[in-house]
């Protein structure tokens, strides 16, 4: 009873100052232990691609154009791209031709490149903290972040890399606990299952997709 | 012809147990009602694009963002017994001493819920509904279902909502003192308040997923799963190991 007691008394105070409390609260980052190497080096990594994608998001002086390469920079740098894309096409890869897995990749980097520009088109302002680093299995460390945006709560956003020929790439993004690369290998799986079921009918649907997306960059 | 009999009954077609891939990615995908599904998911997309989203839009236009902040508390308030009685049933007796706090706090320095008091003292809203709670209680989702306006459920979500709307005990004791056009009011003003929540998020998906109704299939399914995690060890939210553990289960 004590505790209820404790917090009801706080409100009291709090009440008065509550619009200032209310910001400083969501600001008060956690506290984080000590991890082990590999997971500060995934952290400091995550950081570093944070830092840069902010900045494509923050400015106002930038042209579409400009910060869609300026994320392709980033994206082909800091993603696994053959392990996600190998993993979204699923079954489908291993009767996929060399040819058709290739211009998969291709066609899975832009679409992946215009979909994340469009997105973070109404992200500015927005703030990134990270919450802590751990390894997951074999290799993969999971690292902890929260997006703090000027509405609504803060997101909860995962991101999981391994080292690939010693440099850090990311694997996967869990978005509230929802993991992007599991949602689109189920989505693309029901485009390839709808539209005829062959990876070439997939081809087709995505490079559609990116037209359509590119010229929704452009208007 | 099949496929034609397989619509009529609302049925998908299984694939042929020589493609043990394709079974295997059937059994994952658990959407059994498929056609049906995705008919009744157009008829709510075409309501929504007629109805709800015009007025969600026409919401967000006409109340700034400080008020209808006001309005989610306050409904948020009012799910507070609901939620309450599942952190119960679910045996997480410090999620629910937190709903209680939450309540009292908000209903009193809150004026009535309008404002969440709660979250900047550090005890942050989370859900709980019996849905959730059949899950936490081992009830496997049984297979997808898309619910005419409600929209992405499963099996057991649909019971559980079912049982909520008959269960819930403001809305009992609305029933009970004759208001029931406040049970409406309530409903119809919640329908608003979400969909505007989630104007942009929805927007955005529509438009850069190549299937819309799988997309919102995987992450209902994954919301959901994690939310039952979640229950089972009594926290508001578990970090999840992501694509690996994500793959393997069901």
């Amino acid at each position: 009873m004590i505790e209820p007691l404790r917090r009801a008394f706080a409100a009291v105070a709090i009440a008065a100052t509550m619009f200032m409390a209310a910001s400083a609260a969501t600001l008060v980052s956690g506290a984080t232990s000590a991890r082990a190497d590999e997971s500060a080096d995934a952290r400091a990594f995550i950081q570093t691609l944070a830092d840069k994608a902010l900045v494509l998001v923050n400015s106002k002086t930038i042209s579409d154009t400009d910060r869609t390469q300026g994320f392709k920079t980033l994206f082909v740098a800091s993603f696994d791209i053959p392990d996600i894309g190998r993993f979204v096409l699923g079954r489908h890869w291993k009767t996929a031709t060399a040819q058709q897995q290739a211009e998969f990749l291709k066609s899975f980097e832009d679409y992946t490149v215009l979909t994340w520009s469009t997105r973070f088109k109404d992200y500015s302002g927005v703030q990134f903290q990270i919450e802590g680093a751990s390894p997951v299995e074999d290799g993969f460390v999971l690292v902890d972040s929260k997006i703090l945006r000027s509405q609504g709560d803060p997101l909860e956003v995962g991101w999981r890399a391994h080292k690939v020929d010693g440099a850090w790439r990311i694997t996967d993004i869990l978005i509230e606990n929802v993991s992007m690369a599991l949602t689109q290998r189920q989505d693309f799986a029901a485009s390839i299952q709808s539209s005829g079921g062959t990876v070439e009918s997939l081809l087709d649907t995505m490079h559609k997709k990116i037209d359509e997306l590119r010229a929704n960059i452009h208007s | 012809m099949v496929a034609a009999t397989a619509l009529l009954v609302g049925c998908a077609t299984p694939p042929p147990a020589s493609d043990p891939d394709a079974v295997a990615e059937y059994k994952q995908t658990n959407d059994p009602l498929e056609p049906m599904n995705r008919a009744i998911f157009s008829f709510n997309n075409e309501a929504d694009s007629l109805f709800l989203r015009p007025i969600a839009q026409a919401y967000r236009a006409a109340v700034p963002q400080f008020g209808r902040d006001r309005i989610a508390d306050f409904l948020d308030n009012l799910d507070a017994p609901l939620v309450f009685a599942n952190d119960v049933l679910q045996g997480n007796a410090g999620l629910a001493g937190k709903t209680l706090e939450r309540f009292a706090l908000n209903s009193s320095f809150g004026v009535f819920g309008i404002m969440d008091v709660a979250k900047p003292m550090g005890i942050p809203p989370h859900d709980s509904d019996f849905g959730q709670t059949l899950g936490v209680w081992g009830i496997d989702s049984g297979p997808y279902l898309v619910l005419p306006l409600f929209g992405p459920s499963n099996i057991r979500d649909g019971i559980g909502l079912a049982a909520e709307t008959y269960g819930d005990p403001l809305g009992i004791y609305l029933t009970n003192e004759h208001m029931k056009w406040l049970i409406w009011t309530r409903f119809g003003v919640e329908a608003v308040s979400q969909r505007e929540a989630y104007l942009d998020f929805l927007d955005d998906l529509q438009r850069t997923s190549l299937d819309y109704y799988a997309t919102l299939r995987s992450l209902y399914r994954q919301r959901r799963d994690g939310m039952i995690d979640a229950g089972k060890h009594g926290v508001e939210s578990i970090p999840s190991a992501g694509r690996a553990n994500a793959d393997t289960s069901h």
